[in-house]
């Protein structure tokens, strides 16, 4: 079994990591030769299919398993992932590979990275100490100054550094994973693009936070449930009703995306979403959603992408966050998000 | 009468507070000892496995000092203050607006006295002027106690290395969290020095539990082309281990100086002196590092407590009482240590309890707290940002929180909100920190609403009792 390759849009990487880990902190990560998949399955709560093609974060991509289908399956902690991919995202080069220390198999990434210039910065920290002295102030972002200045490597004796960082993995017997399938829901009712997660973060968020302080007396009963409708004619509604407040927030003009008939299994004006559009725009296609839940899943608007909400009324909501690619192809990753959904 | 008397500029007192709050990540006292040469600041930590000296050279560092002396203190003074209440008085003001003078918060001097004798209070005395003309005196008590010193052995430490602090603080950035041990080690075929990172705490925990390989940390190693380091001197291949939190301290402090970090030992479970220099300043640590025998010893055992004690044979610190002795000959501190034999050590070390000093210092806070509130601690903060930091971009996408403190995160999503739209949000704020007016007629059940009616009574509230069927109380005067 064996599994090499170099990492490239790591930035990208990094942050679909972050994303699924916010929802769960163990994926199963499937390799075979065209895809890339990440799933991760919360006991409660959303579950995400992430399909990539090998070249959003790979290449020189090599895989040989005994597998017939020559795939591997492994369980992947992410928080030391994400962790990994951190230290890589100003090196020069990166790659990862499975291998075995100590009998345990690891996923082990090899960075090769410099530290910032230490001579003409040195002075760095005092000009910074005098004007915002005191707790935490004193501290530069080295963050920031690392990104702003690697590329200047003057220093006589700056040199190159390794790391290598050892992910623990779980490697996965194929038969284990071949019963866990891929949700399947019905046609959905309404398809929109999201306004941008981060205004719609923000606002939900703020809704789940004011139903837990309105409803503290009854607190621990069960999360917050927000209510999320859309409709045909470029709307979204975000509502938070309680037994004393009820609050909603209306995003108009959003696309609703056209859809393709060749690859609909039915004649697009059978399509439930044409029955929705005709009802003109009082006809919302409505889910609930778990406050807290639905908020780890707006994490996912860190990758920046383009999505699209489909629902089902009353019954599910799918998000596809798709994720473009940086080497200028038009080619785009999907990541699937099967938004937990609750009854009316 | 007036034992020690000096004066820092603004520049001294930030480099003075960034040198307590170093010392504070290792110990909740320190100890000050002034001479007519110099003011040294010690500190030893709870389970004495690392000592921190810093080293202020009175001529150099102060804009003035003065040591006087007495009968009872000729040659130096010594006492042990809090650093916490150390902290808050050293804290350096935000600059305001520099060419209003009025109004300029910064610290333009600050003359310390330590006042102490027959008869008088044992104060040190910090009196700070600002710019804006406003004077702040502080007066905290100490204890008199003289320094342990913890004993190196220089001659016996054959490798050394000295790297840019800064350097190597941007690596320790790669370390990820949950791990306690760094191993230095060479290589010298490939002429490389490796920093190596790792725990052993959960693979005793879950060798046959499959679940908790996947919770193991990050096993982490940065190797560094020896042609970074200055005068390297290594024994090849010999791996010394330390406590990664210690280091992560020191390169914390360290970075704020501009210079080389150097560092020499001699071999396992024996200490480790880190050391580099400010302006006027020498910052010395000394760490025990774990010996080989530790090491494995902590691999094969299955008991975790044990593991836990054995972590690291404790530095060998002059006792108070050889101390007290060391007042009289000063220079008796360095003299190296006797020759003991891993074993003896060893069995030194399991006789030897810390829980004596850890009882004093907690027996002792409770009075120190009683002192307007110090400054929060900013030590978890600090040894935290050691780690990458995660950009403020970042955090916007984490999950929402809500039952974590309001009030910070509500600024942030405001703040974005406000970006987003450039709308005005409609309250949300004060409402959502407005009393809810129904909640005391709704009778909340695990709350007395007695409790929560004296804030909200309005001024004009009826008497529910007559003044005559109290005053047989006594509670009013007839």
């Amino acid at each position: 079994m064996r599994f090499k390759a170099d990492l490239r849009n790591i930035r990208t990487f990094s942050k679909l990591t972050a994303a699924l880990n916010s929802l769960e902190k163990i994926a199963w990560l499937r390799l075979d030769d065209d895809t890339v998949r990440f799933t991760v399955i919360p006991a409660t709560g959303s579950q995400v299919w992430a399909s990539l093609s090998i070249d959003l974060i790979f290449e020189n991509y090599t895989l040989q398993s005994a597998d017939q289908n020559n795939t591997i399956n492994l369980e992947l902690p992410l928080g030391p992932l994400q962790r990994a991919l951190k230290s890589a995202l100003n090196s020069t080069q990166a790659n990862l590979r499975l291998t075995k220390r100590d009998g345990v198999p690891m996923l082990s990434m090899t960075i090769h990275t410099m530290t910032k210039d230490t001579s003409n910065t040195s002075n760095h920290p005092n000009p910074n100490h005098d004007r915002f002295g005191g707790y935490g102030n004193n501290e530069p972002d080295f963050g920031e100054d690392f990104n702003q200045e690697s590329l200047e490597l003057t220093m006589k004796r700056e040199r190159e550094k390794v790391i290598t960082q050892d992910i623990p993995v779980r490697v996965l017997h194929p038969n284990s994973v071949e019963t866990i399938m891929q949700p399947k829901v019905r046609e959905p009712d309404v398809h929109i693009q999201l306004p941008p997660l981060l205004q719609l973060k923000a606002i939900s968020d703020r809704f789940t936070k004011l139903a837990t302080t309105t409803t503290s007396s009854i607190r621990g009963t069960s999360n917050p449930k927000l209510e999320l409708s859309a409709n045909m004619h470029g709307s979204l509604r975000l509502r938070l009703a309680t037994e004393s407040l009820d609050i909603q927030s209306v995003w108009d003009n959003l696309e609703n995306p056209e859809l393709e008939e060749a690859q609909l299994a039915m004649p697009l004006n059978e399509h439930p979403s044409t029955k929705f559009k005709e009802a003109g725009p009082d006809k919302w296609a409505t889910v609930r959603v778990d406050g807290k839940d639905w908020s780890r899943v707006l994490s996912v608007g860190r990758l920046e992408g383009r999505v699209i909400g489909c629902f089902a009324d009353d019954h599910a909501l799918i998000l596809y966050v798709f994720v473009p690619h940086f080497d200028g192809s038009s080619a785009e990753d999907v990541v699937t998000y099967y938004v937990s959904s609750y009854c009316m | 009468m007036v034992l020690l008397n000096f004066t820092l500029s603004e520049e001294g007192v930030a480099v003075l507070h960034d040198a307590l709050a170093c010392i504070y990540k290792f110990s909740d006292d320190v100890c000050m000892e002034a001479r007519k040469d110099k003011l040294t600041l010690t500190a030893l930590n709870i389970s004495k496995s690392a000592y921190v000296c810093f080293t202020f050279a009175s001529n150099r560092f102060f804009s003035r000092y003065k040591f006087e002396g007495s009968a009872q203190y000729r040659e130096r003074f010594f006492c042990q203050l809090y650093i916490r209440s150390l902290i808050s008085v050293f804290r350096v003001r935000q600059g305001g607006d520099p060419t209003a003078r009025d109004r300029d918060p910064t610290i333009e001097r600050c003359d310390v006295a330590i006042d102490d004798g027959p008869g008088k209070k044992s104060r040190l005395v910090a009196r700070i002027a600002y710019r804006n003309g406003i004077t702040a005196s502080h007066s905290l008590p100490f204890e008199v106690k003289a320094p342990t010193y913890a004993k190196f052995n220089k001659s016996e430490a054959g490798n050394r290395w000295a790297i840019a602090s800064r350097t190597l603080r941007q690596l320790m950035d790669h370390f990820g969290p949950g791990i306690e041990l760094l191993d230095i080690n060479s290589d010298d075929e490939a002429c490389i020095m490796n920093f190596t990172c790792f725990t052993e705490k959960v693979t005793k925990r879950g060798a046959n539990s499959n679940e908790a390989v996947l919770k193991k940390p990050l096993h982490t190693n940065i190797a560094v082309d020896m042609e970074e380091f200055d005068d390297i001197q290594v024994q090849d291949k010999l791996h010394i281990i330390i406590s990664v939190k210690d280091f992560r301290a020191i390169l914390q402090h360290a970075q704020t100086t501009s210079g080389e970090l150097s560092s020499c030992y001699s071999e396992p479970g024996r200490p480790m002196k880190l050391s580099y220099g400010g302006d006027g300043v020498l910052y010395e640590f000394i760490l025990m590092t774990i010996g080989e025998k530790d090491a494995s010893a902590q691999k094969h055992k299955s008991s975790r407590s044990a593991a836990q004690k054995a972590t690291r044979p404790e530095l060998e610190a002059a006792s108070r009482r050889s101390s007290s002795v060391a007042n009289a000959n000063p220079n008796q501190a360095q003299a190296p240590p006797p020759a003991v034999t891993g074993d003896q050590q060893q069995a030194q070390d399991a006789f030897r309890k810390p829980s004596t000093q850890r009882t004093q210092i907690r027996s002792r806070q409770p009075r120190f707290e009683i002192r307007p509130s110090p400054m929060p601690p900013p030590a978890t903060d600090r040894s935290e940002s050691l780690f990458v930091n995660q950009a403020d971009d970042d955090r916007l996408w984490e999950p929402v929180n809500p039952d974590a403190d309001e009030e910070e995160d509500l600024d942030n999503g405001r703040l974005e909100w406000h970006t987003a739209t450039g709308s005005e949000p409609p309250d949300f704020r004060i409402s959502s920190f407005l009393p809810p007016q129904v909640e005391p007629q709704s009778a909340a059940p695990d709350r007395a609403p007695d409790e929560e009616l004296p804030d909200r009574i309005p001024a004009g509230l009826e008497p529910t009792q007559r003044l005559s069927q109290v005053r047989r109380f006594g509670l009013f005067s007839p």
